[in-house]
């Protein structure tokens, strides 16, 4: 009846995520889908809204870079305010995982 | 599902949306659909790791409406943003519905009041002009003075609980699209894993 964990603790961390994986470089969105998809099992065809969504509140741009097979790509890239709500909610993650951890510390 | 299947549905999920919106939205999944392939997948499973396109559509149509809206707040856009909440409340959010039907009702119901206030008000501002009339048993100018102000007072008593209520509603639904949006992720994670 109730949701896994592993559901509610994924939605809370997906934005997080998305916005550390293009602090490590540009990329574009099928990079991207597949490695959230690997590493969180998120839906792949999430991160398109999720990337609409990331871009309407200024937190990433997009630029094309031309391919040689094929048409421009798409590349998403990290703003200053993005670098900013990245650098707060890694601080409001890390936070929350040591309370967390010496609650089961306490449990065990 | 084929890429075709998958492109016809999203491309009906996004009927009525800006034109260049939509090519961008429709040309991003052909993408991905390009890159699947080229990674040795088959249309197919592309399609499936993708997730229902009606869903992703309304996702979609609802983000841009969110977004609209919150470039200009106009009551069209507003109506927009709602119709567009409630696309998603329809399907994904049925809990939401009684909590908008009720939002929905206070705002019919204020804005009457309000209407009714203001021209109430001015009826009496333009009755008072009328003398032999006999107000609040006075007669003659105490009484029409006395009415005239009265209605002034309903009709500013109207319009600034009008604005009061305006900004009241504004929040209620930035608050509303704030929830859609924390639900999206929600809804999106609960899909992958039924699939």
């Amino acid at each position: 009846m109730s949701e896994s964990l592993q559901v509610q603790l994924k939605k809370g961390v997906l934005e997080m995520c998305v916005l550390a994986l293009l602090s490590g470089g540009d990329n574009y969105a099928y990079e991207i889908a597949s490695r959230m998809a690997d590493a969180v099992g998120m839906g792949e065809g999430t991160v398109y809204p999720l990337m609409r969504r990331l871009q309407n509140e200024g937190l990433v741009t997009t630029y094309l870079v031309e391919s040689p097979s094929g048409p421009p790509r798409k590349y998403y890239k990290l703003t200053k305010s993005g670098a900013l709500a990245l650098k707060s909610q890694i601080s409001d993650w890390k936070a929350f995982e040591v309370s967390v951890r010496k609650i089961l510390g306490e449990a065990t | 599902m084929t890429r075709n299947e998958f492109m016809t549905r999203l491309r009906q999920g996004l009927v009525g949306l800006d034109p260049d919106y939509v090519r961008d939205v429709m040309a991003d999944y052909e993408t991905h659909f390009e890159d699947g392939e080229k990674s040795g997948r088959t249309e197919q499973e592309v399609a499936a790791a993708l997730g229902d396109p009606g869903r992703l559509a309304r996702e979609l149509r609802a983000e841009a409406g969110f977004k609209r809206w919150e470039e200009a707040r106009t009551p069209g856009n507003m109506a927009g943003a709602v119709l567009a909440l409630l696309g998603l409340a329809t399907v994904d959010v049925m809990l939401l519905l009684p909590f908008l039907g009720a939002v929905f009702g206070i705002f019919v119901g204020c804005s009457v009041a309000v209407l009714v206030m203001v021209v109430v008000g001015f009826a009496l501002m333009i009755a008072a002009l009328f003398p032999g009339l006999a107000w609040f048993g006075l007669t003659g100018g105490v009484g029409m003075i006395a009415v005239g102000l009265v209605g002034a007072g309903m009709v500013a008593l109207g319009v600034g609980l009008g604005a009061l209520f305006a900004l009241v509603t504004n929040l209620v639904i930035k608050l509303l699209v704030q929830y859609a949006r924390l639900h999206f992720r929600l809804i999106n994670t609960v899909a992958t894993q039924e699939v």
